[in-house]
């Protein structure tokens, strides 16, 4: 009887979230396919200036490769470019925001595990952020569509506690728990925070509406940000980790406005 | 000489093992090369062995951040910051003291430089407060400065890309031109295979053909 492994090779769209170094010219790449959910491919030579495949396996990119069986990891043998998101990488602000997807993606998947539809949903936003729609839009609504597709779908409306629904301007909020309290539940709970009304009331319509329609609610900067604190301190409690990348949306945040705020006093130096 | 175990099985606990280990865990060295470096050091003179192991010392002992441009040093400041003949209006900002180097190597570079020691990389953990970026704006703020121009030369990859903005974006208030390494083709590439994003690179920073 024959018990060989069946020799196989597989073409695949995927989109690279990482790599890292493997031994002196090859890398270890990790990919989110629509397949396969999540896997570690080997490239080989990938670190030869004539490598043909280097630049398509990228982090922040979508490719279609070949992938051939190998015994403890498949190895790429082809590699084609489908989208590269120049857009995305032309501005800090959606290059900071892309790697945060991707970061997220990657953290919240175990490898192998099959979870129904995040490549398409991981690509749906990344195509999002390069045609320029809002980026706390996109990062919000992928966040809350990523929780919903790994089971971690948070409790904004109902205290987590009681059960009881709970009026915006009542509610805390309690990441590590994945949502909100009513406000006697909260008082025994020394972790609960505070948030704001209207952050939460956009983050319940975020999680209720189309992608379409959440994109017409308007966001001030100050709402945005009060939003986006909430919601990174819930990714970080999903993961059991810290994000860099969130830290890294922020700061590039910060120095944009640092550098807009330092424009303004210029001007007001030239009147 | 052993208990019957392979003495180059990662994990054994004979001295030969432990040096494996150590070989292995270097940047580029595999299981194969570590044993085959392991086996060298045996067949060699111990005088030769001390060598090296003196070396490996002396280094960590003697090489230090330079308080300037951060590039490793046995002084502090470095050669290259206190040479008077160096262009003070220029910076170039690089990942790695290696590619200090590099850069040294093409003699097309006369100002300053300053070593990050990595790049903004959110899926190894490094952020932009673990480089050494606030050293970098320490120098421009200085008083003293006659810096007018950095040169960003981190590694055409996302990474490196990130790191190149982020700069940009904390320079600019200062009033200070920021410029990026002109990106091409690697020689011998084939445009057929050439990935659109440095295609496009390519593309838009050509030159006249002189
Ligand atoms: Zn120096």
């Amino acid at each position: 009887m024959v018990t060989g492994r069946i020799p196989r090779v597989i073409r695949t769209p995927a989109i690279v979230l990482r790599h890292r170094r493997l031994g002196e010219a090859d890398r270890i790449v990790t990919l989110l396919t629509p397949g396969r959910g999540k896997v570690d491919v080997i490239a080989k030579g990938l670190l030869r200036s004539k490598s043909r495949m280097a630049g398509h396996l990228e982090p922040l990119t979508l490719v279609e490769l070949v992938l051939a069986h190998g015994r403890s990891m498949d190895v790429v043998t082809q590699a084609q470019t489908i989208d590269a998101f120049p857009a995305i990488h032309s501005d800090l602000d959606r290059l900071s925001a892309g790697m945060y997807l991707l970061e997220l993606a990657d953290r919240i998947t175990v490898e192998h595990a099959e979870a129904e539809g995040l490549h398409d949903l991981l690509h749906a936003a990344l195509v999002r952020l390069a045609r320029g729609d809002g980026q706390q839009v996109v990062q919000r609504t992928f966040e809350l569509a990523l929780l919903e597709a790994t089971g971690f779908r948070p409790e904004l409306t109902d205290c987590l506690r009681c059960s009881e629904s709970v009026a915006a301007e009542a509610a805390w909020w309690v990441p590590v728990e994945g949502g909100v309290l009513c406000a006697s539940c909260a008082k025994t709970y020394p972790e609960a925070q505070p948030i704001d009304a209207t952050a939460l009331r956009v983050l319940r319509a975020f999680q209720s509406v189309p992608y379409e329609e959440a994109g017409r609610i308007r966001l001030t900067d100050e709402l945005a940000a009060r939003m986006e604190q909430a919601m990174h301190a819930l990714m970080r409690a999903v993961v059991e980790r810290d994000l860099k990348s969130a830290q890294f949306v922020s700061a590039a945040r910060r120095a944009r406005v640092a550098g807009e705020a330092s424009e303004d006093t210029e001007t007001a130096k030239d009147d | 000489m052993n208990d019957g175990r392979d003495p180059f099985l990662p994990g054994a606990s004979s001295p030969i093992a432990r040096l494996v280990e150590a070989f292995h865990r270097l940047p580029g060295i595999g299981p194969k090369s570590a044993q085959r470096l392991a086996y060298h050091i045996l067949r060699t003179q111990e005088a030769e062995a001390q060598e090296l192991a003196d070396a490996l010392i002396e280094v960590k002992r003697s090489i230090v951040f330079c308080q300037q441009c951060q590039n490793l040093t046995s002084r502090t400041p470095c050669e290259i910051c206190t040479d008077a003949s160096r262009d003070r209006h220029s910076i170039c900002v690089v990942e790695e003291p290696l590619d200090v180097l590099a850069i040294e190597r093409t003699n097309g570079f006369h100002g300053l430089y300053h070593v990050l020691h990595g790049v903004i990389s959110p899926s190894d953990g490094v952020g932009p407060e673990d480089l050494k970026i606030g050293e970098l704006l320490a120098r421009l703020r200085d008083v003293e400065t006659e810096v007018s121009e950095i040169i960003v030369a981190t590694n055409p990859n996302l990474e490196g890309e990130a790191t190149a903005m982020y700069l940009a974006r904390l320079l600019r208030p200062l009033g200070i031109r920021v410029t990026r390494l002109a990106r091409g083709l690697p020689a011998g590439a084939d445009l057929e295979y050439a990935d659109d994003v440095t295609l496009g690179r390519a593309l838009e920073f050509r030159q006249e053909v002189q």
